[in-house]
């Protein structure tokens, strides 16, 4: 890992967090190289999503170091700031989150129009483009409601790559949806990490994540247990603990290989 | 002269059914009393504005997180909705207008008319209600659709503008619209303080023809009418507003 170390885009030191007298993250270290793909899997509750919300500042640790592209994440102190660090790093929620109230179109416009002050017929450009990345043109003036979640799952990447950002965060971003959808989501990340887009997953598909990965990082309550290709994660794993959970997964898996991702 | 005519007509036709409506066809009577039809519309279309830009600033105000924005606004909001109107205004209008004109070394100096209490406290009351319905719009956004805003980079301000409040003022629109139809009905009380509104106008009339049956039926149906219009709007606005798909 220290070989490409000055190629290093996240990297995060000793992290510590918690809500109150929950102890959430217990000292994490990561890093993440820029055009990897890096994939954050373990069991509920082991803090996967809120790694991903400290390394866009949207929750801050009590202690530790987090460096995002040159900037140091837990020094920052005015919110200002912080929205310079989230206008480069884009996040995706499992829940979509879009604006309800807006079409698609408006939904992947208004941030760059807003917040970055690009002209709105040249955004809109980037919008239609986004669209056909994500296979979703035909529905740029449909309302999120009138979409099925993985369309809208897909319009929420859109959104965030709209930002023209330098790394994408996706939070469990195939959680909600219905196994039929989930791969015509995955589709678009795969392509997406194809391109070189740096990308920090936190999922629960592992085929896809051994696909994808140039590293997996297995957490448990709050620490990061075990990392390395996918290959030694999934076929070798060193660690009993990560043998234990992989071995585990191995029938749900199937069962959605079988859906066709 | 068509005028005139259509008025004996009316009143002729009216009086064949019994309904005494001669004093329109005076011209003092009759002049008040459609003086009170305009003064009620004109608090009306200056009401509805102004309830709303201080609905508007009260929510935001209570919905800042910061106290010393929210509390004296959250303060007015309990007192001027759990106490009567009526009160509200000769308290208004008795006390507080008093004292402005004490303050300014006399009555005759005072500017403060009673058409402006009226529209004060009325205006106030309803912009609290207002204030109430817009606040529990804002917090009925969901928490994530607002991290999802900062995630991608929003401010505080611009998360209000381009997702609460829009997504606000659509779930309380229903609740608005109901405290626009009590406004309307509210201009009523303006008659405490001798403002001629319709009710005040009437009574000067009834007092002295004894015609209180007949001008009742036209009050209830001029505010019939007025709320009916009322409703239509905020229905079509709310049409209007309306996102395919989703709840509100």
């Amino acid at each position: 890992m220290n070989t490409f170390a000055n190629n290093a885009i996240v990297r995060l030191e000793d992290v510590h967090l918690s809500f109150g007298q929950t102890e959430v993250l217990k000292g994490i270290d990561l890093t993440v190289n820029k055009g990897d793909a890096v994939s954050i899997i373990g069991p509920s509750g082991s803090g996967k999503s809120t790694i991903l919300r400290c390394i866009n500042a949207l929750v801050a640790p009590q202690s530790g170091r987090i460096t995002v592209g040159g900037t140091r994440v837990d020094q920052l102190t005015k919110e200002s700031e912080r929205i310079a660090l989230r206008k480069r790093v884009g996040i995706v929620f499992q829940q979509y989150n879009l604006f309800p109230h807006l079409t698609v179109l408006d939904n992947i416009v208004l941030a760059p129009t807003r917040i970055l002050g690009v002209d709105r017929r040249e955004a809109e450009k980037l919008a239609r483009h986004l669209l056909e990345k994500v296979r979703l043109v035909e529905k740029a003036n449909a309302y999120p409601g009138q979409l099925s979640g993985g369309q809208q799952q897909r319009v929420a990447i859109a959104r965030a790559l709209a930002m023209k950002p330098e790394l994408v965060l996706f939070d469990e971003v195939t959680s909600a949806l219905d196994p039929e959808t989930v791969g015509e989501v995955l589709w678009v990340i795969r392509d997406l990490v194809r391109d070189g887009m740096t990308s920090i997953l936190v999922t629960h598909e592992m085929r896809f994540a051994e696909e994808i990965s140039d590293t997996v990082v297995f957490t448990e309550n709050g620490r990061v247990v075990d990392r390395g290709s996918p290959e030694q994660i999934f076929r070798n794993p060193d660690n009993p603990r990560v043998r234990q959970f992989v071995s585990g997964l191995s029938g749900h898996n199937a069962m959605r290989d079988g859906e066709g991702i | 002269m068509q005028d005139m005519n259509l008025t004996d007509l009316f009143v002729s036709l009216t009086d064949k059914v019994g309904l005494n409506y001669q004093f329109l066809a005076t011209g003092y009577e009759a002049q008040i009393w459609r003086d009170g039809f305009v003064t009620t519309l004109y608090l009306v279309v200056l009401l509805i504005p102004v309830s709303l830009i201080f609905g508007l600033l009260f929510a935001a105000c209570l919905t800042s997180g910061r106290l010393w924005l929210s509390a004296p606004v959250r303060a007015f909001v309990e007192i001027t909705r759990n106490t009567p109107t009526l009160v509200q205004l000769m308290f208004s209008f008795l006390v507080l207008n008093t004292f402005v004109s004490n303050l300014v070394g006399g009555a005759q100096n005072n500017p403060l008319t009673p058409f402006f209490w009226v529209v004060a406290v009325v205006g106030l009351h309803i912009a609290a209600l207002h204030a109430e319905a817009i606040r529990a719009g804002i917090e009925a956004v969901p928490a994530s659709t607002v991290e999802a805003a900062r995630g991608i980079g929003f401010n505080q301000l611009q998360i209000l503008r381009y997702v609460e409040v829009p997504l606000a003022f659509r779930a309380s629109l229903p609740a608005i619209v109901n405290n626009l139809i009590n406004l309307v009905k509210l201009t009523t009380v303006g008659n405490a303080i001798a403002v001629s509104e319709i009710t005040y106008a009437s009574i000067m009339v009834w007092t002295q023809r004894d015609n209180v049956v007949e001008l009742m039926i036209v009050i209830l149906a001029f505010f019939s009418l007025i709320n009916l219009i009322v409703a239509r709007v905020g229905l079509w606005v709310e049409r209007k507003l309306a996102v395919p798909g989703y709840g509100l």
